[in-house]
């Protein structure tokens, strides 16, 4: 045991002792922080796209409706991991296609598709996690990106979201592209992440 | 006679500065209030929620601390504590020495501004580059952020375009487009160099360990994504009981900071990548930085704690949209700062102890806090022990000949009968020299001491 | 506290506060007139001096305190004691309980705070008068005191002042914005506290008021002050003398 670990425990206990009494463990009544305007029947796909949209992330359900927007951008070299065999030949109509993502190429794969672990509705965002997303940078380094959602795996709320957590190191909810607005309070988009955010949901 | 420094420093503020403070706060303000108000009800339970969470966290620190503790080791990820900003300092340079790391990317962190990482780092021949835009500006020109969510809110596209022109990032051009491409461009370099990522974190799990970073960029995510090593610098007031808990943190973080529902990046980190991963560090330390956290938390001041660092408080300060960040010459500005910095400062207490007196005491930090902490209570006391420390207080009259005329009953009303001499006098000659700075720019009504208690008495003997 | 606590009898005692004895006796009276017609039997205790605020801002809590006591001791008893400023009944029913936390004559101050009202409040939440009589034609800006944050005031002062016939209250942008007056805070930070209330007044005369009214007199001779200074057109009214003015024309 260190003794910088001592020392700031026994610091914190005898702060705490002297007080009479501490405050309790709040309950969070279910659904405290729900926007009022949530509707719990809602279809959670509708409004997934809905607020995703609203946050500047496109959404597809169709794998060729995607690859015409791509094509469209003017991209000119794509990532497509594994099996996704549609994907690959839409998009290897107009950009060339890669399916491991590459350091050396962080500045020729202008996009990506990678695997998400789900979604968000009420907040419009793509979950990503280490499992389901093998490559960070893949997810991060391209202007676009586009996450593919399985439409079963989209949770209604924050709420829920959080107590489905995968059991992962790292999980991350993408809401929306890159952006700042520090200078001058001028919103810009693609700071260092991704220009376009987009998702096909299939 | 001599000013408070909060003064005398918003006397002197550039007039551009100030304005551009002014409004981008004013923005600040009323995108919370239109998102807070069009999402809930009733918001103000919300923020009390929060607060209680937040007040129960640390008034049981020990407990969650240990459990944070635990629950990192179990995934795998490096704990450590680290009792002042220098042992932070330290357990940071060794982790990188040990890591034969030389080269580092970082994210913004308030923390690592209170420890002065940068300077420490410089010292041990460690390249550490700032990869949040406003910070990395702050690092360029070697200035120090004014607010806590916006670093730069004091500069406008003018200055940053001739940084970036003295630092070689391009022909000057200030179109804020084309600064945040350069910027773009230059990081990616940086982030691919780069040996180790330094993170704060905005809350801890207790229950999962998770780290929970915020940010808008993205940047944090590529200093965890290209380099090994991650290190996180954690205040240990941070800890929370659970993830649930999030569920009402977040929802209040975001909207109070950038009037967003979520920022675009909310990530959750417990450990290192998971083995076979072509990125994700593969070492992650955690350093919880007590740097007198445990004294506030001895204090009757515990409250200010509960902070989140929205920055909330700051964008509706009148005070702060006159003075701007640097006036509070510390790394916390605004109300929050102006409780938090004296307390911070430990012996040194008495040089900020000027800062809880540069507010009206208005209430409106606490109306906007998402954890309801009572910033001007907290405010008052601290004034209350500058005056037992017999701290300096330029410009504050001294209060004793009026508690004396105030409890005694006659003395007062002979003095509110006499003082009516002063409507003789021109207000300029008054030998009242606290009251002159304040008659420059205002007139001073008749005075008509005794009047009213006239009027009330001739009413009931009639 | 909770409102429904605090008691609300029609038997008052009137804490005038310092300013009205000073310079506002017109809005002390203006107070006793608007009570007596909402069937008020006011004592005013004589002795009452300050509530003691000035040296509580300044951090003298000793000082302060001393007053406080004072001021405990002046009114003593069981009726409600009402102040015509958000400002003075914040230092009763909040600072005071603050500055005595670790004395041993917390329960006095406390008993004190328990019975302390500001006037709006205690007109409509604690006697139940929802609506005003009489006229007054003109339009206003209102300005909610600070110290009325978080309490029944601000909302209840509006309340009575637009039911009142021809009044028109013309809002203004940053109304939640402090007028930088602050107590001491104005002579101890002279520029930020005249920089913020000159921004208050543009915000204000930009609508074209006729008056800016409040509950706090502190507020209004600041911004009075300053707009007679830099000859901006707008005079302040307490809103105690809007319900008096009022109440002439109905009777």
């Amino acid at each position: 045991m260190s003794t910088a670990r001592e020392n700031i425990f026994s610091s914190i206990r005898s702060a705490l002792a002297p007080l009479p009494s501490r405050t309790p463990r709040p309950e969070i009544p279910p659904g405290a922080a729900e926007p009022c305007w949530l509707d719990r029947s809602a279809d959670k796909m509708a409004l997934f796209v809905q607020r995703a949209e609203a946050t500047g992330t496109r959404c597809f359900t169709d794998p060729s409706a995607c690859a015409d927007w791509l094509r469209t951008q003017n991209v000119s070299k794509v990532c497509v991991p594994g099996p996704l065999e549609r994907l690959k030949s839409l998009c290897g109509a107009f950009a060339e296609v890669v399916d491991t993502y590459r350091r050396a190429d962080v500045d020729d794969i202008d996009a990506a598709f990678t695997p998400a672990a789900g979604a968000i509705a009420e907040s419009g965002s793509i979950i990503l996690s280490d499992e389901s997303t093998p490559d960070r940078l893949a997810a991060l380094a391209p202007w676009h990106h586009i996450a593919l959602v399985s439409r079963s795996e989209i949770h209604l709320t924050i709420a829920d979201a959080l107590a489905a957590h995968p059991d992962d190191p790292n999980v991350i909810w993408v809401t929306g592209p890159s952006k700042t607005a520090d200078v001058e309070g001028i919103l810009i988009q693609g700071v260092h992440g991704p220009g376009a955010q987009a998702c096909l949901i299939v | 006679m001599p000013e408070q420094k909060v003064e005398l420093f918003a006397r002197r503020l550039d007039p551009g500065v100030q304005k551009a403070v002014h409004d981008n706060s004013a923005a600040g303000t009323l995108k919370r209030y239109s998102i807070l108000g069009g999402d809930y009800d009733t918001p103000d339970e919300l923020r009390r929620l929060a607060g209680q969470i937040r007040q129960h966290s640390i008034e049981h620190l020990d407990t969650y601390l240990e459990q944070a503790e635990k629950s990192l080791h179990r995934h795998g990820a490096h704990v450590h504590f680290a009792v002042t900003a220098e042992d932070a300092c330290q357990a940071v340079s060794g982790i990188l020495e040990r890591a034969g790391a030389r080269k580092v990317v970082k994210s913004k962190s308030m923390i690592s501004e209170e420890i002065h990482l940068n300077d420490h780092l410089a010292t041990r021949g460690i390249e550490s580059v700032e990869t949040d835009l406003g910070e990395y500006i702050i690092q360029i020109d070697g200035d120090h952020p004014s607010h806590i969510v916006k670093p730069i809110i004091h500069k406008n596209r003018r200055d940053i375009a001739r940084s970036f022109e003295r630092e070689g990032l391009g022909d000057y051009n200030d179109d804020p487009e084309t600064i945040t491409r350069r910027a773009r461009s230059f990081m990616r370099r940086k982030y691919l160099e780069a040996d180790a990522g330094i993170t704060g974190a905005n809350f801890v799990s207790a229950e999962s360990g998770r780290l929970v970073l915020v940010t808008n960029e993205g940047n944090s995510r590529f200093c965890l994504a290209a380099p090994r090593v991650h290190i996180a610098l954690v205040g240990i007031e941070k800890v929370i009981p659970s993830d649930a808990d999030l569920a009402v943190l977040l929802n209040l973080l975001g909207r109070s900071a950038t009037g967003q529902q979520l920022t675009v990046y909310t990530e959750f980190i417990n450990g290192p990548a998971l083995t076979g991963r072509p990125s994700g560090p593969r070492e992650m330390h955690v350093i919880f930085v007590d740097n007198r956290r445990s004294e506030i938390l001895a204090s009757d001041c515990r409250e200010i704690l509960r902070c989140i660092r929205c920055g909330a408080c700051l964008n509706v300060c009148p005070v702060y949209r006159q003075a701007s960040g640097h006036a509070y010459r510390s790394v916390y500005p605004g109300p929050v700062g102006a409780v938090l910095s004296p307390l911070l400062a430990g012996k040194k207490f008495k040089e900020l102890a000027d800062l809880p007196k540069a507010s009206s005491l208005c209430g409106a930090c606490n109306e906007v806090c998402p954890v309801d902490i009572p910033i001007p209570d907290l405010l008052l006391k601290l004034r209350n022990r500058g005056h037992e420390e017999h701290a300096p207080s330029p410009g504050t009259p001294p209060m004793g000949a009026f508690a004396m005329l105030a409890s005694s009953p006659l003395l007062w009303r002979a003095a509110m009968q006499g003082s009516r001499a002063m409507n003789l006098v021109p207000l300029d000659k008054l030998p009242l020299p606290y009251l002159q700075p304040w008659l420059k720019t205002r007139t001073l009504p008749e005075w008509r001491g005794g009047s009213f208690r006239r009027w009330m008495k001739s009413r009931h003997s009639r | 506290m909770t409102i429904s606590s605090r008691p609300a009898g029609r038997s008052v005692q009137l804490m005038a506060t310092c300013l009205c004895d000073a310079f506002f006796d017109s809005v002390a009276k203006a107070t006793v007139e608007v009570l007596e017609h909402a069937g008020c039997d006011i004592e005013f205790p004589e002795n009452q001096t300050c509530c003691g605020q000035p040296a509580f801002n300044c951090g003298d809590w000793p000082a302060s305190r001393e007053v406080m006591r004072h001021t405990v001791k002046v009114f003593e008893g069981e009726k409600p004691v009402v102040v015509p400023s958000g400002s003075c009944a914040a230092m009763l029913f909040h600072g005071a309980v603050l500055e005595f936390e670790k004395e041993t004559d917390l329960p006095a101050v406390k008993h004190l705070a328990s019975r302390s009202w500001e006037l709006a409040d205690f007109l409509v939440n604690g006697l139940g008068i929802q609506s005003w009589p009489g006229r007054f034609p003109a339009r206003i800006a209102f300005h909610r005191a600070c110290h009325t944050r978080g309490t029944g005031s601000g909302d209840a002062a509006l309340q009575l002042l637009q039911s009142i016939q021809g009044l028109e209250v013309v809002p203004f942008g940053e109304a939640e914005q402090c007028c930088g007056f602050g107590g001491t805070f104005s002579v101890s930070f002279p520029h930020v506290s005249s920089s913020m209330g000159c921004l208050k007044l543009e915000h204000i005369t930009a609508g074209n008021p006729d008056f800016v009214v409040s509950g706090d007199m502190s507020c209004l001779m600041h911004l009075g002050g300053l707009a007679e200074r830099s000859g901006k057109p707008v005079k302040p009214l307490h809103f105690a003398q809007i319900l008096q003015s009022a109440l002439h024309t109905h009777a």
